[in-house]
């Protein structure tokens, strides 16, 4: 599908991004302005005292639309965006938007409290919190003598 | 029909403060423009973007939208593995004569702008009645 598609008949819109590119070049803003990553969502970890936090940014997803899960030290992220309903693809202007299926698994590289993990989508923006393993204070092993 | 735009004056554009724009990385949001019989569909995605946090000003014949980004991490987290950046997402665009300016509505919904851009309604020809003196 083409990213940019333009009807002729009815076009009140100029785009000024390569202005504004431009302006924002000439002070010196890093403006990436394309992101594609190789794995959708890309996601970033953080470490916090007590556990690990997940983020990633799925605008317009809806919780509905959304399963967590967390098995084995693996955690699954498994959604689907729609687009506008009922709209026709030949209404489009421009589609620049991604929808569709999509599957994530991540393997946590550290022990998490698997049951205890929980995860909250706002404005577009997915936390999921991995609550760490409490550290178990190590236990001395008795040694045995072995056999005569 | 528009025309090409030539210059755009810095001030045109609502911009980062800047002490914060060395810091902050900036994003040109993804978007998707479709028509229907009352007029446009401007959807934006700028996903931490809440409406307190969002500006979206006509002007003139520009429309603009700059969304802030509110981190919400906690205090001491430490950034272990990262894919992606955060950053402001700003856009501008040029609207032509066929958009009603004044009845333009928005609304954000999970980290998803949806504009409406309602289309002008062109005036009826007025017959003008002449009297014979």
């Amino acid at each position: 599908m083409a990213v940019f598609r333009w009807r002729q008949n009815w076009e009140p819109f100029r785009d000024l991004e390569q202005q504004v590119n431009r302006l924002l070049e000439s002070i010196r803003v890093p403006l990436p302005s394309i992101r594609l990553d190789r794995h959708f969502p890309p996601v970033n970890l953080f470490e916090c005292e007590n556990e690990f936090l997940l983020t990633a940014e799925l605008p317009g997803l809806q919780p509905e639309h959304l399963e967590v899960t967390m098995n084995g030290g693996v955690l699954t992220l498994r959604g689907e965006r729609r687009g506008p309903d009922g709209v026709p693809d030949e209404r489009f202007r421009r589609h620049e938007r991604m929808w569709g299926s999509w599957q994530r698994s991540l393997s946590i590289p550290h022990r998490v409290q698997e049951d205890k993990v929980s995860a909250e989508l706002t404005d577009g923006v997915l936390k999921i919190r991995l609550p760490k393993v409490e550290e178990t204070k190590s236990r001395q092993i008795p040694i045995n003598g072995g056999p005569q | 029909m528009s025309q090409t735009i030539s210059t755009v004056t810095s001030d045109a554009v609502p911009q980062p403060r800047a002490e914060v724009a060395e810091e902050r990385c900036l994003f040109t949001p993804p978007i998707d423009i479709y028509d229907t019989e009352e007029g446009l569909v401007l959807l934006a995605d700028l996903p931490g973007v809440n409406a307190e946090s969002l500006d979206l000003q006509v002007q003139d014949n520009k429309l603009a939208l700059f969304g802030r980004v509110a981190g919400s991490l906690p205090p001491n987290a430490r950034l272990i593995h990262q894919e992606y950046p955060v950053g402001d997402f700003l856009r501008s665009f040029i609207l032509s004569d066929d958009v009603d300016h004044e009845r333009i509505t928005a609304k954000l919904n999970n980290g998803v702008l949806e504009v409406f851009l309602p289309k002008a309604t062109r005036t009826q020809p007025r017959r003008i009645q002449v009297n014979a003196e």
